[in-house]
């Protein structure tokens, strides 16, 4: 189990994580979700003893990262594909790991066999694809077969067959119990792979729950196609409703529901023709929730 | 603090990281050729012109230093060993999975010097003697020459080894400091020989308190068997230098306990 207790990191003026407070349970893959810059490398390097915290802690089990004796084998990491020296082969490098940790050497070949790249072992990892860096990435994490692996932004550079491939061994590997976090800017990306989401933005928690829990809270809008739209919309605001868009296919409504739509249009005497709830997509839901954290904004309108 | 086998274990560790690296090994050969190469030049040109030198400089020849004499270059490639060991880390990022596998900073150092210091003294020590042996092989018949029989001869011929292990470690140190490869070898150059030539524009009575204080000039008296005019005796320059080396280790040290290490530089 990781535990993130009041965690909070300033990079000079930054304050790159702001009194995080969480707990990554065993036996389920945990999403750790935010936009770009929202604090999630920060907090998986704190984890990982590499950062120190300005203020509170992380701990592995109870224990802070550095204490443990041979953290490989209870901890496997991957954040960086690439951090890796460039003129090594990818077997030397895994076998330097694991002497590090006193792993047997057997188990070198058995995770370059199992994350498929046993035929460029002996290559030097500068000339590895970011694919194969990430494969070799989490070669190493799995190396001491540790029970909590974290991995940061683990599917990018994967082809969709490595995507897959990564999401089914996530899946396996909290399947046998163990804690996975994995961390992602994209909702979509974890609605498929993760099983409970921890949602933080601009280095402060936002929310947490299951990927249904979330879109739940997340409002929708309802499409109305009606024989008086000023009149529909004005009754709308009368009740609260806000009208996003309003041409002549129909009005985009937000903050009521259908039936309540349906209601106020029958009450004042509207004939409906189409009324659709539309469920907000997990992008929006995602935006909605992070709407007031985004660091790095673009402005869409406007010359450059 | 740090245990035992952990601290064999990471030893080991980089041990592999050392020799699987091509930098280091050409660092290796280098430091062979220039010292060896440098040796042998130096001294079949003193063969070749002995009948035309100065009855004062065959008087005051020393076959010892004079076949020793490549590790003026010598001591760049041992100290750009050292300095890679450290900033190749830094440069691609792989000081994060090395943290991760080691967490333990101190014991991380630890294993990273004695791979180092060992590889160099082993290094330095075979490289000096055999430099010695065939400058002294070259000499023969011609020049006056030495032999390790000799105790003040075979003190200095070891002692050349130490030097260079120290000098390595001190580019270590500095790499650790900066964290950055190119930085830290200028830094060095400058140290070991740019300094001197500097030192060489003071007024002659500063240049006596200041020059024996020089890496260079330390060096220098450890590997000449009687000790120069103005400098410390090959001992006592040893300890001075070894201080110097320990110091600026010391301030790599605590700041790297300090750093975080995660974010790229
Ligand atoms: N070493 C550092 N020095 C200064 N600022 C930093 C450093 N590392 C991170 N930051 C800042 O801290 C904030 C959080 O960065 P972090 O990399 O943790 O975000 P992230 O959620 O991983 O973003 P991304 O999705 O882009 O990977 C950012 O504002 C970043 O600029
Ligand atoms: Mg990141």
């Amino acid at each position: 189990m990781i535990k993130i207790d009041h965690l909070t990191k300033r990079y000079g003026g930054t304050l790159a994580v702001n009194d995080l407070d969480f707990e990554v349970k065993p036996g389920v893959v945990t999403g750790f979700l935010g936009p770009n810059g929202s604090g999630k490398s920060t907090t998986m390097r704190i984890i990982l003893g590499l950062d120190r915290p300005s203020s509170g802690q992380a701990t592995i089990n109870g224990q802070r990262f550095a204490n443990l004796k041979d953290p490989m084998r209870e901890v496997g990491a991957l954040l960086d594909a690439k951090a890796v020296h460039p003129g090594r082969t990818a077997r030397n490098h895994l076998r330097a790991l694991a002497a590090s940790n006193q792993i047997k050497r057997s188990r070198v070949d058995e995770v370059l066999d199992f994350v498929g790249i046993s035929s460029v072992a002996d290559k030097k990892v500068g000339n590895y694809s970011l694919g194969m860096s990430q494969r070799l990435g989490i070669a190493g994490a799995l190396l001491g077969d540790p029970g909590i692996l974290l991995f940061d932004e683990p599917v990018n550079g994967l082809d969709p067959e490595g995507i897959k491939w990564i999401r089914e061994f996530f899946r396996t590997l909290a399947s046998q119990g163990r804690t996975v976090f994995v961390s992602s800017h994209l909702m979509s990306e974890m609605a498929v792979s993760a099983d409970e989401i921890i949602v933080i933005g601009r280095g402060k928690f936002i929310t947490s729950g299951s990927i249904d829990d979330l879109t739940k809270t997340a409002k929708g809008t309802v499409l109305v196609r009606a024989s008086d739209h000023d009149k529909l919309a004005s009754a709308v605001a009368l009740h609260h409703g806000v009208v996003h868009e309003a041409n002549d296919n129909g009005l985009i409504i937000g903050d009521l529901t259908s039936d309540e739509v349906g209601q106020i249009a029958f009450d004042v005497g509207i004939a409906v023709f189409e009324l659709v709830p539309q469920r907000a997509s997990l992008e929006e839901v995602f935006m909605d929730l992070t709407a007031d954290s985004v660091e790095y904004e673009s402005h869409s309108s406007g010359t450059v | 603090m740090v245990n035992e086998s952990t601290l064999l274990a990471s030893t080991k560790a980089e041990w592999i990281k050392f020799r699987t690296v091509r930098s280091s090994m050409m660092g290796v050969i280098l430091t062979f050729v220039l010292i060896i190469g440098l040796g042998v030049l130096v001294s079949s040109l003193e063969r070749s012109h002995w009948s035309q030198v100065s009855n004062l400089r065959q008087a005051t020849f020393d076959p010892v230093s004079s076949s020793l004499v490549g590790i003026l270059f010598g001591q760049l490639a041992v100290g750009v060993i050292g300095t890679l060991f450290i900033t190749s880390e830094y440069s691609s990022g792989s000081i994060r999975t090395t943290l991760t596998a080691v967490p333990n900073r101190l014991r991380l150092i630890a294993s990273k010097l004695f791979v180092l210091f060992a590889t160099l003294l082993v290094v330095g020590e075979v490289v000096c003697v055999a430099a010695f042996l065939i400058g002294q092989r070259i000499y023969f018949g011609v020049v006056p020459t030495a032999s390790l029989d000799n105790g003040a001869v075979l003190r200095s011929v070891l002692l050349a080894g130490v030097y260079l292990a120290l000098l390595g470690i001190l580019g270590f140190s500095l790499g650790l400091i900066f964290r950055q490869s190119g930085a830290c070898i200028s830094l060095f150059v400058t140290l070991l020989l740019v300094v001197p030539i500097i030192g060489f524009f003071f007024p002659q009575s500063w240049q006596n308190d200041f020059q024996r204080f020089e890496p260079s000039t330390l060096g220098q008296s450890m590997f000449s068997p009687s000790a120069p005019s103005n400098s410390f005796g090959a001992w006592s320059a040893t300890i001075i230098l070894t201080a110097f080396v320990g110091v600026v280790l010391l301030i790599a040290l605590a700041l790297f306990e300090r750093r975080d290490a995660g974010a790229v530089t």
